[in-house]
């Protein structure tokens, strides 16, 4: 039966339709004011279980009987080098020092054209944690040098195919280490790609294998794309309206860069430089796999020592190593903090790279230098990359389809399946995405506000790229894997959720670094605007900021997605048999007999890995470039 | 039997609704006895002669089964073909330390048998497990382990017995270099820049090498000799796969690997490449072996299971999938097989005695060395 509403009746309606609205708007607005609590409350809760205890439980021990296993390892030569003496002897220091300056003589002779000074001086032995530094030092001036022409091309120039070049840049950072070990001795080796190029041209052979340079090319390898990506994401953001006001008002191209860009460059290009650093610094199979136990690392130790149960040296060893590298963060962090540019939407105008005027000198140098860039990049980073497909095919000389045929019979019902390990890869991928661009942007909102109090929380947060990957899954194991006595019950927690949890937390921080340099250069004051008319934290983080900061959050998430499909440690101990991925498949490849001590079935699933990850970087970028909010 | 009785919740708290579907809450209980806990939500058999139900679980390496054709998917295959039990195989990332961790801490064993232990893992389990026993007293219930060689019974207190056994050689490639043939050729200006071997402290063959080198030079020799195939530029990598990577790719001449390479190398073509080199007429045994885990509940089916593993058709198969050599004296090769892999005039080995208090010390005093070099 109809009723019909009378007047009061339609009184009363549109006065519970009124409140109804204020209070939907209220809870919008309580949502609102709670999304960034919330966000921050799961951060710390997923942080503190997938991370910080498993790592504590391991710390703990380095601190047993008030610090012995560390005051051990700081007074002992092997470890420390001639450092040693400040923890062994410090009463002898100074001695020793001035002795050693006693000895330093000054050399003076005549070579028969020129007069010659040189000066002598008895060696200083770096022990193991001077030469990591000393090796990690090398490798990010080599990471810089290689990346950082590479963000300028692809900041300042136009040619085919530069979006998707973009995508790809962080490709190596995916690659299993025995695969780029792999790829370098085919690349660099007595017989491999580069000598046979030399000879060809006429030119000697070099011996570069087992050598320190080596080691530090293939550091540069992973970490080159690093500077790339961050620095040319910076670089895109640089506000043209800025220099082109510099301009105007008189100064050359060169003082508008030094005084206008490079500014804006700086945060990005030393955040990349520090994660360089802390990432060789923890260095392990490519020292061992190039350049041999004579090179050993602390990282080398750490696990030979976690291997023989010996937990309190390697608790000791990771302690002084995160104590190292959250030190240089906390310095860089300090620096970050102080320096400030006006970034904006509004990016610089790109040259045409293959637009060559015969006139303009100055531009044929420049792409002359790009030329010369670009092969260096071939040697650097394409041959690894090519052998590796090459080698799955049997490579030149003896050219076979049989490790393609291998996974296909691998397809068709085996304990590892090549199909099933691509689709965990990009769940993990997508999940870990998921979780580590929420977090990451949250904690790089907190970062960028000053602070001296806050800067410690901060380089806090950044420890999952400092702790040692030995002993987070040392800690893992012990703790989430075997599980923690509670109320009577033994609680575990492992599987693919907690896998997601722990790619999330190890890519997180490349978020923050990447995001947290744009967003304390966006201007308070739009922020406060916003505010003012009314918009809550979250809105304006979402409509302001993160617009300004679009690029920064797309190289992040690139990151994020590569370290978690590039994972194998935690993934291994924490999926369990079935949950394998690319890089647990490539593995069990690679140890199988059944296929002989080939590397063959290794590459092709390696190749398949590059296809699928390569795939994915142009997805995200495009599907991030479409989605800005 | 308890450790089958998990109880799988989801949505503990903040915690569950994280980990949804992996967490994992297990009836407490820290000591390693064999208590029955009480409350179960599967039918379970108590008893003292009938053993519970469900797959026997073997924890072993990757490459002892992942694959068609390996020794573990053969005796799968051949043991389930007859028995009702079936057989589960897991490979621990960390291999036997994980099981060690687990007996530190005094979490369940979820697995009946190890499979792929040599002597130095065994000190290692001794050593960090004073008061404890991780394995119990296999060869007590083993009827068939009286043809396994003299030489491959490494364990003087009788709980695990080898299945196969691997010798460590230097492989060369005849081509480039001559047969060094003693260990202090390798000093030779001859051999300068020719060796990769492996690092010690992570890798099977470089252990094994290293040990080799104790046993003919002693405990006051070996890092002289050492010293000396630095200065004559020796390479010491991570493990066995990038060495012999290297050495595939012609590197170097001669790697540290095993005496049964040219069971893979045998065309003729590829034979000069592939040449065995057995060091002053030696080569370094490193048996594996098998033992049964003091925690199991499946104690006489594991047994059994042995004891098949040790009949002669199943020792000739493992040998030839896992390219080892036998380790009982009964079990004989298959011709091809048998042709080429090779076993030294005098097989060497430390025995578990003579590795006990030393092992680690021997190890890191030599990495110290090479590291420093």
């Amino acid at each position: 039966m109809d009723r019909v509403v009378g007047p009061a009746g339609r009184e009363q309606l549109t006065r519970v339709t009124d409140w109804l609205s204020r209070a939907g708007g209220r809870l919008a607005d309580d949502a609102d004011r709670l999304v960034l609590p919330a966000v921050g409350a799961v951060t710390a809760l997923v942080l503190a279980v997938v991370f910080y205890y498993p790592v504590w439980t391991v710390f703990v021990e380095a601190f047993g009987n008030a610090a012995a296993p560390v005051r051990d390892v700081l007074a002992s030569e092997f470890y420390m080098g001639a450092a040693h003496g400040l923890f062994a002897h410090p009463a002898r220091v100074p001695g020793d020092v001035l002795a050693w300056l006693a000895s330093v003589r000054v050399h003076a002779g005549w070579s028969g054209v020129l007069p010659e000074v040189w000066l002598s001086y008895p060696a200083v032995r770096k022990g193991l944690f001077g030469f990591t530094a000393w090796q990690a030092a090398l490798s990010t001036l080599a990471s810089v040098a290689l990346g950082l022409p590479g963000a300028y091309v692809l900041a300042r120039f136009e040619f085919p195919g530069r979006r998707t070049l973009q995508s790809l840049t962080i490709l190596p950072f995916v690659l299993p280490s025995i695969m780029v070990v792999a790829g370098f001795v085919a690349t660099f080796g007595t017989n491999g790609t580069l000598n046979g190029v030399l000879t060809a041209l006429g030119l000697g052979k070099v011996e570069l294998l087992y050598t320190l340079e080596v080691v530090v090319l293939a550091h540069a390898f992973y970490n080159a794309p690093l500077v790339t990506r961050m620095v040319a994401s910076a670089w895109e953001n640089v506000d043209a309206s800025a220099v082109e006001t510099a301009r105007s008002l008189g100064a050359s191209p060169l003082r508008a860069f030094r005084d206008v860009v490079a500014p804006q460059l700086l945060p990005a290009l030393a955040a990349s430089a520090v994660l360089t650093f802390v990432f060789t610094f923890m260095t392990f199979p490519i020292v061992l796999g190039l350049g041999g136990l004579q090179l050993a690392t602390v990282e080398v130790w750490l696990y030979a020592r976690v291997q023989q149960l010996d937990y309190e040296t390697a608790a000791a060893l990771a302690t002084l190593e995160t104590a190292v590298s959250l030190g240089l963060t906390y310095v860089y962090l300090r620096y970050e903090a102080r320096r400030a540019g006006g970034g904006a939407a509004n990016p610089l105008p790109r040259d045409r790279l293959f637009a060559l005027d015969l006139g303009d000198v100055k531009g044929v140098l420049v792409r002359a230098g790009v030329g010369a860039y670009g092969v260096a990049v071939a040697v650097v980073f394409l041959a690894p990359l090519a052998s590796m497909v090459l080698a799955s095919v049997g490579g030149l000389s003896d050219p076979t389809l049989e490790w393609w045929r291998f996974l296909l019979e691998q397809q068709a019902g085996s304990r590892t399946q090549p199909s099933v390990a691509v689709r965990n890869s990009l769940l993990f991928g997508v999940g870990a995405l998921a979780l580590a661009l929420p977090m990451g942007v949250v904690i790089a909102a907190f970062s960028a506000r000053g602070g001296r109090g806050r800067k410690v929380v901060d380089a806090v947060l950044m420890a999952p790229i400092a702790v040692s990957g030995i002993v987070v899954g040392f800690g893992m194991l012990q703790s989430l894997v075997f599980g923690v006595e509670l109320f009577g019950y033994r609680v575990s927690v492992v599987g693919a959720a907690v896998v997601v949890a722990a790619h999330a937390i190890a890519g997180y921080p490349f978020v923050v670094r990447n995001v947290a340099p744009m967003l304390a250069a966006v201007d308070d004051r739009l922020v406060e605007s916003a505010r003012a008319l009314g918009a809550s934290r979250v809105r304006a983080l979402y409509d302001v900021e993160l617009p300004l900061v679009w690029p920064g959050v797309l190289a992040g998430a690139a990151f994020a997605f590569a370290l978690s499909i590039g994972e194998f440690d935690a993934t291994v101990l924490l999926a369990g048999e079935n949950a394998y991925t690319m890089p647990v498949a490539l593995k069990r490849y690679l140890v199988d007999r059944a296929a002989g001590p080939s590397v063959g079935p290794a590459a092709a699933m390696g190749t398949i890995l590059l296809a699928v990850t390569a795939a994915s970087f142009v997805v995200i970028d495009r599907v991030g470039g479409r989605y800005r909010p | 039997m308890r450790r089958r009785n998990y109880l799988k919740t989801a949505g503990v708290g903040v915690a569950g609704v994280l980990t949804a579907g992996c967490l994992q809450v297990e009836q407490g209980d820290s000591e390693g006895t064999n208590t029955t806990s009480g409350a179960t939500t599967e039918g379970t058999t108590t008893g003292t002669t009938s053993e519970p139900d469900g797959p026997l679980r073997i924890a072993t390496y990757d490459s002892f089964f992942g694959d068609e054709g390996t020794a573990g998917r053969w005796l799968k295959e051949q043991w389930e073909a007859d028995h009702d039990t079936d057989i589960e195989y897991t490979a621990p990332s960390n291999g036997i330390n994980e099981f060690i961790q687990r007996k530190q801490q005094d979490v369940g064993i979820d697995a009946d048998l190890f499979v792929g232990l040599n002597t130095p893992d065994l000190v290692r389990v001794d050593e960090s497990l004073p008061d404890k026993d991780l394995f119990d007293d296999l060869r007590a219930d083993l009827t068939n382990d009286d043809d396994v060689k003299e030489s491959l019974e490494v364990d003087p207190e009788n709980r695990v017995v080898a299945y196969d056994t691997g010798y460590i050689t230097p492989v060369y490639d005849s081509t480039d270099v001559d047969n060094p043939e003693t260990f202090d050729a390798l000093l030779e200006p001859e051999y300068e820049g020719t060796l990769l071997a492996q690092n010690a402290q992570s890798s099977d063959p470089g252990l094994a090498f290293l040990l080799w080198t104790i046993h003919e030079k002693g405990t006051d020799g070996y890092l002289d000799y050492w010293e000396g195939l630095l200065e004559n530029d020796v390479r010491v990598l991570d493990d066995w796969q990038p060495a012999y990577d290297a050495f595939l790719a012609g590197e170097r001449p001669i790697v540290v690997s095993y005496s049964t390479d040219q069971v893979y190398y045998n065309s003729e073509e590829e034979l000069p490449h592939h040449q065995i080199s057995f060091l002053n007429d030696q080569g370094y045994a490193n048996p594996e072996t098998v033992g049964r885990f003091a925690d199991s509940d499946r104690a006489e089916t594991a047994a059994e299971f042995v004891d098949f593993v040790l009949t002669d058709e199943a020792q000739a198969n493992v040998a030839r999938l896992n390219v080892q050599i036998p380790a009982t004296t009964t079990a004989s090769l298959p011709e091809g097989y048998a042709e080429y892999a090779k076993e030294p005039p005098e097989p060497v080995t430390f025995t578990y005695e003579e590795l006990a208090g030393n092992l680690d010390e021997w190890t890191e005093s030599w990495a110290q060395l090479v590291a420093s070099n």
